[in-house]
């Protein structure tokens, strides 16, 4: 038997410590980058804002604490609340948001928009899923970033995971579900960040008295609830005849009615903790599902997947999947419309309605792209 | 609890530093050395 050659010294074991050093501060610098909210930039609709905290105190100061958008009509009317980023890996949702903060307008009543609902989870990317820190959107005056997350809160700002989560409306779910939003409703004022988060949500509804409330997410094209409104089922005959009029605008959008039994999600909690009509709005995404290829900012962009097409020709996807993918653009443009197509049947029933201008279409999302539609980066009134 | 975890992770750099100095071996220093990384990231919090 030889002898095993022992080459290691004091040098070489400082040596590896001194490159530990350098290897931690590249990481870390690429780490805390993600801790940086991106600019989003108020268009003429936004006529104030205000803080998640200033509707649940003991948020603030933490990583959970973020910015809601108020858009003020002139007239007289009634409030809607459009909820974007619940989980940070799902881009059309936080997207949708932003153009509506940058773009839209309201004439009557009042529209509250939050961009990124669990901002912890904008801090971080999901482990061994390969996902870039952030996508590029191309507008007219040059590129603009935007952070592609996780779909829980940041394991920094909220740990650990118990093996099952109970979560505050009873419901048994998987440990990890502790730390995603829309698991967590009606959420508890002492609760872990999370439902601390979810509580605060729903104590903007209540103090905002928000008429109808619109949850924004994307699905993998393998998962059964997608291109779909789900309602609480006082919303049910508004979400029905919306996307009977989305159908006829040659928009594919099925509807689900909120299961009693699945407890914790918005559509579900909202509608039952508060008066508001709730409502929460699926699109496509190849990028956050098991059968795609390379992670790439392409896929999430472009959302073009050869894997998908080949699962879509045997018949295994709930969403049709050609070559041309399911681009970003076609997804924020998907969420505009279904919103416009939802206030505007609200509208129909009720003296206390919501009128929003300048929301882009699908159509004219799919014409333009989406960078169109938002602001330049040099605009100087950017808020983070 | 954050705090005992920190100190924990720390005792574990502590021990697996100690450990990277007194070892002779050069591929069992490159080992300690690989995981002190994500150790130093938690007791650290950056991730």
């Amino acid at each position: 038997m030889t002898p095993q050659r022992k080459y290691g010294t004091w040098w070489t074991a400082l040596f590896l410590l001194l490159l530990v050093g350098g290897v931690l501060l590249i990481v870390s610098h690429d780490f805390l980058a993600m801790r940086v909210d991106l600019p989003i930039y108020p268009g003429l609709g936004v006529t104030s804002t205000a803080m998640l905290s200033d509707y649940f105190a003991p948020l603030k100061g933490t990583a959970a604490d973020t910015m809601a958008y108020i858009l003020q009509g002139d007239e007289p009317g009634g409030t809607a609340f459009v909820l974007g980023g619940t989980h940070p890996n799902e881009p059309a949702s936080s997207l949708a948001a932003i153009v509506l903060i940058e773009s839209a307008r309201v004439t009557r009543g009042r529209l509250v928009v939050i961009p990124r609902a669990n901002r912890s989870a904008f801090t971080c990317s999901e482990p061994q899923e390969g996902y870039p820190q952030t996508y590029t959107i191309e507008t007219a005056n040059g590129s603009r970033e935007f952070r592609y997350g996780s779909r829980g809160t940041n394991p920094v700002d909220q740990w650990p995971d118990p093996v099952i989560y109970i979560n505050a409306a009873g419901q048994s779910l998987a440990g990890s579900e502790v730390r995603n939003l829309n698991r967590s409703y009606p959420g508890s004022p002492d609760g872990n960040l999370t439902e601390q988060l979810a509580y605060a949500i729903v104590e903007l509804i209540r103090q905002e008295d928000v008429d109808m409330a619109i949850d924004l997410h994307e699905a993998s094209p393998e998962y059964p609830v997608i291109n779909a409104i789900v309602a609480h089922e006082d919303a049910l005959n508004i979400a029905a005849e919306a996307a009977m009029f989305l159908e006829f605008e040659g928009m594919q959008i099925g509807v689900e009615r909120s299961p009693d039994n699945l407890r914790g999600l918005s559509h579900r909690e909202w509608g039952d903790a508060t008066d508001t009509l709730a409502l929460l709005v699926e699109a496509p995404n190849p990028a956050q599902g098991r059968l795609r290829g390379r992670t790439s900012v392409e896929l999430i962009v472009e959302g073009i997947d050869p894997f998908y097409v080949r699962a879509a020709q045997r018949g295994l996807l709930y969403v049709p999947f050609f070559e041309a993918g399911h681009p970003i653009d076609e997804r924020v443009g998907r969420h505009l419309q279904t919103i416009a197509m939802l206030l505007e049947v609200y509208n129909e029933y009720t003296d206390k309605g919501v009128v929003v201008v300048d929301v882009p279409t699908l159509s004219s999302v799919l014409e333009h792209g989406v960078g169109a539609f938002l602001l330049q980066p040099n605009t100087t009134n950017a808020t983070n | 609890m954050t705090i005992i975890y920190q100190l924990i992770t720390v005792g574990i750099i502590l021990l697996v530093a100690w450990n990277l100095f007194r070892e002779k071996r050069l591929a069992e220093q490159m080992a300690a050395a690989l995981v002190l990384i994500p150790l130093i990231l938690r007791a650290l919090m950056i991730r």
